[in-house]
C-alpha cells in the first residue's frame, strides 16, 4: 500500500440552508478544497461522495456544477458515517495505486425535514416503538450515570466546551458561548438530556483532496499525511450489553492503534463524534484518553479543552459545529488538517502533530451503532 | 416512527406476531429459541444470527423483566404521544427490549426495578387509527 497525504481542504459553514439545493450547499465546499490543494481539476481521477439523505447520485449533481464529471463518481450511504466511509474508500484506492488524485466530499441537507428529530429506517423495530436518537443517548446517559456517578453539570460541561472552542470557528453553526446554568436550564428533550446537550440540526457540506504522497510534492503545499484508516460495522446483539462502553468504538480504536503503531497518549488532537454531550464522554474512554469510569474528570479538569492535555473537538464539535449528517466525517477531517497545520488562529492546539478523527453512525436496533470510522492523521 | 398501524405490523412481524394474548387477560412476548445453539432473539426471526441455523421455535418470553435504563421522551415524529416514558427491560432469557412504560410516574422508576409487559395505546397513526403494542407496567400495581 502507498502512503496517502491530504493536499486541500474546504467547507462551508454549518447552518440552515433550507432555499439552496444539495448541489448548491455543496459546490463551494469542493472548489475551497480544489483551490486550497493547487491542483488542477483536471488531474482528479475519482470521486467519492457521502451522504445519508440527499438522495440518488449527490456526487454528480454536485461535481457536473463544477465541470468535473467523465470520472468514476461514487455515491456512498452510510448514515451519520457516510462520508467518513467515502474517505475510507478514497484512501483504499489511492493506497493501492488505483488512483493518484481524488476528491472526498460529504454533503447533507436536513432542512428539507422541516426539524426534529433524525428520520430513522421504519422497518426497525425498536424505531417501530418510538426509539428516536436522543432517546437512546438519554438512557445511555442514564446508566453511565448511574454505574459511575456522573452528574448533569459534567453532562453541561461538554456542551460549555464545545461551545467555547466553536465561537472561535467561522465554520460553526453555533458561536454564542453558554454556561453550566443555561445548559442545564435548557428545554428538556430526552431526560436526563436537554436541548443544548444535542447537536442542532442542519445543512453543511465538507470536501478534501487526497493524492499518493509520492506525487504530493509536485503540486506543492504542506502535505497531511494520512497514517490510519479503520471503519467497522457494530456487533448485533439482541442480548445484553454495556451501553457505558460503545463496543464498536472500543474494537475499533485498538485496531487501528495497533495497526497505525500509535497509541491514544500519541494523539494531540481529536474530532469525536458528540451527537450528544454524553456520547463525548463515551468517546474519552472508548479512544483510550482516560481508564474507564474517568470520563467525568477529564471534563472537570479541562483536558479536554484547547490549551489542555488532549482536546477534543477543536472545531466545537458536533455540539457547536453543528451535525448535517453525511458531511460530519470529512468536515472533521477538514479541522484536522486545518489544525496540523496551523491555520485555527484562536482555537488552534498549539504544535498539533497527530490528530485523530471519529464518526460513528447509528438508528439500527441491536448494535451500539451501525458503523464508526477512525482515521489518524500526521504532518 | 411507524406512520401506520400497517407499518408498526410489519416491523414487528418479521415472523409471525411478536406478542400474544394469554386467557387471564395478560401478555406475552414471543420470541424464537434456536433448536441449534440455544440464543434467544426478540422479536422473532427465520434465522439465527448466531449460528444460521433456520430451525428456531416460537417461545414466549417470561411475563417480568428487570429496568435497564429509561427516559421521559419529549420530542418524536408526531404521531407518539409526548411526552412518554421509554426504557430498555431485560428479560431472563438473556433479550433487552425496547418500549413505552405506561401507568407510572417516572420518578418512582428505578434501576433493576420489576416490569411486567402488557398492551398499551402508544400512539395514533395520521388517519387517528390508535397504534396498540406492548408496553410495560410496574409489577408492583399502579402508581
Amino acid at each position: 500500500m502507498r502512503r496517502v497525504a491530504i493536499l486541500g481542504a474546504g467547507m462551508v459553514p454549518f447552518g440552515k440552508y433550507p432555499e439552496k439545493t444539495l448541489s448548491e450547499i455543496a459546490w463551494p465546499a469542493v472548489k475551497a478544497a480544489i483551490k486550497d490543494s493547487n491542483i488542477p481539476k483536471k488531474a482528479i481521477e475519482a470521486a467519492y461522495c457521502g451522504t445519508a439523505l440527499g438522495g440518488m447520485m449527490a456526487g454528480q449533481r454536485i461535481l457536473k456544477t463544477l465541470g468535473i464529471t467523465g470520472l468514476p463518481i461514487i455515491n456512498i450511504e452510510n448514515a451519520c458515517s457516510s462520508s467518513s466511509t467515502a474517505f475510507r474508500e478514497a484512501w483504499i484506492a489511492v493506497a493501492a495505486g488505483v488512483y493518484d488524485v481524488v476528491v472526498v466530499i460529504g454533503v447533507e441537507k436536513l432542512t428539507k425535514f422541516g426539524g426534529g428529530t433524525l428520520p430513522l429506517e421504519k422497518e426497525d423495530f425498536e424505531v417501530a416503538h418510538g426509539l428516536v436518537m436522543p432517546a437512546l443517548y438519554a438512557m445511555r446517559a442514564r446508566r453511565y450515570m448511574h454505574e459511575f456517578g456522573l452528574t448533569e453539570d459534567h453532562l453541561a460541561k461538554v456542551s460549555v466546551k464545545a461551545r467555547n472552542h466553536g465561537k472561535h470557528n467561522p465554520d460553526a453553526q453555533l458561536r454564542e458561548p453558554t454556561t453550566v446554568e443555561e445548559v442545564n436550564g435548557s428545554r428538556p428533550v430526552a431526560d436526563p438530556l436537554k436541548l443544548f446537550h444535542c447537536c442542532p440540526s442542519g445543512d453543511g457540506a465538507a470536501a478534501v483532496l487526497m493524492c499518493a504522497a509520492d506525487v504530493a510534492s509536485k503540486y506543492g503545499g504542506v502535505p497531511i499525511n494520512v497514517v490510519g484508516s479503520e471503519i467497522n460495522s457494530g456487533k448485533y446483539m439482541t442480548g445484553f450489553r454495556d451501553m457505558t462502553s460503545p463496543e464498536i468504538t472500543v474494537r475499533g480504536a485498538a485496531q487501528l492503534y495497533e495497526e497505525a503503531g500509535i497509541g491514544p497518549e500519541d494523539i494531540d488532537l481529536a474530532e469525536v463524534h458528540d451527537a450528544f454531550s454524553i456520547a463525548e464522554l463515551l468517546y474519552y474512554e472508548a479512544l483510550g484518553f482516560c481508564p474507564r469510569g474517568e470520563a467525568g474528570r477529564l471534563i472537570d479538569e479541562g483536558e479536554t479543552s484547547v490549551g489542555g492535555r488532549i482536546p477534543v473537538n477543536p472545531s466545537g464539535g458536533l455540539l457547536a459545529k453543528g451535525h448535517p449528517i453525511g458531511a460530519t466525517g470529512v468536515a472533521q477531517i477538514v479541522e484536522i488538517v486545518r489544525q496540523l497545520r496551523g491555520q485555527c488562529g484562536d482555537r488552534q492546539v498549539e504544535g498539533a502533530k497527530v490528530g485523530l478523527t471519529h464518526c460513528t453512525g447509528g438508528g439500527v436496533s441491536g448494535f451500539d451503532h451501525g458503523v464508526c470510522s477512525i482515521h489518524l492523521f500526521s504532518r | 416512527m411507524a406512520d401506520s398501524v400497517q407499518e408498526l405490523k410489519q416491523a414487528l412481524n418479521i415472523s409471525g406476531d411478536a406478542m400474544v394474548d394469554k386467557p387471564d387477560g395478560s401478555v406475552r412476548l414471543v420470541g424464537s429459541k434456536c433448536s441449534a445453539c440455544g440464543d434467544w432473539i426478540f422479536p422473532p426471526t427465520p434465522v439465527c444470527p448466531e449460528c444460521m441455523s433456520e430451525s428456531l421455535e416460537r417461545r414466549e418470553l417470561s411475563e417480568i423483566g428487570c429496568l435497564y435504563s429509561w427516559s421521559v421522551v419529549r420530542i418524536a415524529p408526531k404521531n407518539w404521544k409526548t411526552p412518554f416514558i421509554a426504557g430498555y427491560v431485560d428479560f431472563p432469557e438473556k433479550v433487552r427490549i425496547f418500549a413505552h412504560m405506561v401507568d407510572i410516574d417516572p420518578e418512582c422508576l428505578s434501576f433493576d426495578m420489576k416490569l411486567r409487559v402488557c398492551k398499551a395505546v402508544v400512539g395514533q397513526d395520521a388517519d387517528g387509527t390508535q397504534i396498540e403494542s406492548y408496553s410495560f407496567v410496574p409489577v408492583e400495581g399502579r402508581n
